[in-house]
């Protein structure tokens, strides 16, 4: 962003963001933290599946990290809050190291399907395990804080957002990217290729970490299927390849207007919401591949052709 | 006599259980253009790919007065020894330019990058033509240009070249050739692996015979040429 309007804006934008809760209903202010929630996690996913180009359904094991480990070190150990949020991301960044080195070697579908059975194989092992409170999940103390939480959710949005602005104009970035684009080539170029999708995981994961322990905390029950959802995992992606993946602003966009869209569709017309997401990858996807950011660069250029020229590279 | 540029001892390599390459002995002199000639399988391609740190090899390897073997592909890389894969391997979605400037990847300090890319346009000028362009919508020529210019502006001191000819129409092949001699005269050396091996010899200062995994012959590129052996096993002769 080297404009300085729309760096203002950003900032404007931001200040509004950080002041709605002190005017809006309490109700909005619930809306707004899922929101915001979502815009964190689509960012963290952007590091691994916009950047990167490795398409991690692994994001929602690390969400699920980082709510147990919250409540485990809340209610078991009796530390406070924000060292069970650094304990559960430590956790979940330790784990996304680990199984990193071994998983990222695959590629494509296969590296897909395994990050899938890693969120499947979690959900048996938290269900059996006695301090994770098996099936029945655990309880946190209730604090009742919705500004604060929304506070912690709209920083959580901005440090992901700073850390990826740093990614797309780092010399680790353009590595990321070099391996997005052909990784043999990449690794011809000198671009130590499995420390940085190591990192990059890694990184993903302490995002998506934090957001599950704030919203562990905020909704003060967890338990393994909805804390381990793929669901989640593939809201992400929808809202991320919506915005624009391998874009710094666009994952939040992308949260930010189906939030709403889907929010007042379930309100108004409840059956139509559950095939919203749905609908929305399809025409995404066919229509807009590089999401809503690439749009607004091109639409001044293109206008309504950018919709047919995207069309016909998809050779549909 | 000073040091060689590269020095490889009794280097073996393979995949698993599989021996690949078996007491593999030479060495390549600073501005010296080397061709490593041998038919499919003979093993070159994974020659290439232990010199390069990709794959785990026994024996040892000095480049530029360092032991390297063992090292990492990116320390190596860093060292100046840069291989252009077989295939090119371009990033087919990036502009020319940005394929080139992805070459500087491990470079640091202050760098003339327009100085550097104004070089590699003199060498390769339909790069500069093509400069906008998605790499992956060029001819097959014109990438192999673009993969050898993008291994030039890493500013390599050996250039590994992976079957450079493969696929290329003869006239692209001898331009790009010449553009290997042009090369070694600011001081790159080249290290060239060919199937093709009349055109290898061509501009090949030595060369060396790679059979099943093994150098099973080795001279000035004009006595393997003539020789007959060389030429009825690889020539049709």
């Amino acid at each position: 962003m080297k404009r300085p309007l729309a760096r203002a804006g950003i900032v404007a934008a931001f200040v509004v963001l950080a002041g709605i809760p002190w005017i809006a209903s309490p109700s909005i202010v619930q809306f707004g933290i899922n929101m915001l929630l979502l815009a964190a996690l689509a960012q963290g996913w952007n590091i691994i599946g916009g950047y990167t180009g490795y398409a991690s359904f692994g994001n929602s094991v690390f969400y699920g990290l980082g709510s147990y480990g919250t409540a485990i070190a809340m209610l078991r150990w009796h530390l406070p809050f924000g060292i069970g949020l650094a304990l559960g991301t430590v956790i979940a960044v330790i784990f996304a190291a680990l199984f990193g080195r071994a998983i990222l070697r695959l590629r494509g579908h296969y590296f897909a399907i395994c990050t899938l059975g890693l969120a499947e194989v979690m959900t048996a092992i938290v269900s059996n395990l006695e301090i994770t409170g098996r099936n029945t999940g655990l309880v946190l103390p209730l604090l009742r804080g919705d500004v604060l939480f929304y506070e912690l959710s709209l920083a959580l949005v901005v440090v992901a957002t700073l850390i990826v602005a740093w990614i797309a104009h780092s010399r680790f970035g353009y590595g990321l990217i070099a391996i997005r684009e052909n990784e043999e080539a990449a690794a011809a170029m000198g671009v130590d290729t499995t420390r940085y999708k190591v990192l990059a995981f890694s990184l993903s994961a302490a995002i998506s970490a934090l957001a599950g322990g704030i919203h562990a905390y905020w909704i003060t029950f967890i338990d393994p299927v909805s804390a381990f959802d793929i669901g989640l995992n593939v809201k992400m992606i929808i809202v991320t390849v919506f915005g624009g993946p391998g874009s710094i602003l666009g994952p939040v966009l992308g949260a930010f207007v189906l939030s709403g869209i889907s929010e007042v569709l379930s309100t108004e017309i409840s059956t139509v919401a559950g095939l919203f997401f749905g609908a929305v990858i399809v025409v995404a996807v066919v229509f807009m591949p590089r999401g809503v950011a690439d749009l607004i660069r091109r639409f001044d250029k293109y206008r309504w052709r950018y919709f047919a020229e995207n069309v016909r590279a998809n050779r549909l | 006599m000073s040091e060689p540029l590269l020095a490889v001892r009794d280097l073996g390599a393979g995949y698993g259980e599989m021996p690949v390459l078996h007491g593999i002995d030479f060495e390549i002199r600073e501005r010296e253009i080397v061709a490593f000639v041998g038919s499919n399988a003979a093993g070159k391609t994974t020659l290439l790919r232990a010199l390069s740190g990709v794959l785990p090899h026994t024996g040892q390897t000095r480049f530029a007065g360092e032991d390297i073997s063992g090292l990492p592909p990116d320390r190596i890389f860093a060292l100046g020894l840069v291989q252009v894969p077989e295939g090119r391997q371009l990033f087919g979605q990036m502009t020319v330019q940005d394929n080139l400037l992805m070459g500087a990847y491990r470079r640091s300090g202050r760098l003339d990058l327009a100085q550097d890319l104004e070089r590699v346009y003199t060498l390769f000028p339909v790069l500069k033509e093509r400069r906008r362009q998605f790499a992956g919508s060029m001819s097959g020529g014109e990438q192999q240009m673009c993969a050898m210019a993008r291994a030039l502006v890493a500013s390599p001191r050996l250039l590994m070249i992976d079957e450079m000819s493969l696929g290329l129409a003869p006239a692209i092949v001898d331009q790009l050739l010449d553009v290997l001699v042009e090369i070694r005269g600011q001081g790159v050396t080249v290290l060239l692996v060919e199937q093709d091996v009349f055109s290898a010899l061509r501009v090949a200062d030595r060369g060396y015979v790679l059979e099943s995994g093994a150098i099973v012959r080795e001279g000035s590129a004009r006595d393997l040429g003539d020789d007959p052996e060389v030429q009825r096993a690889y020539l049709g002769v």
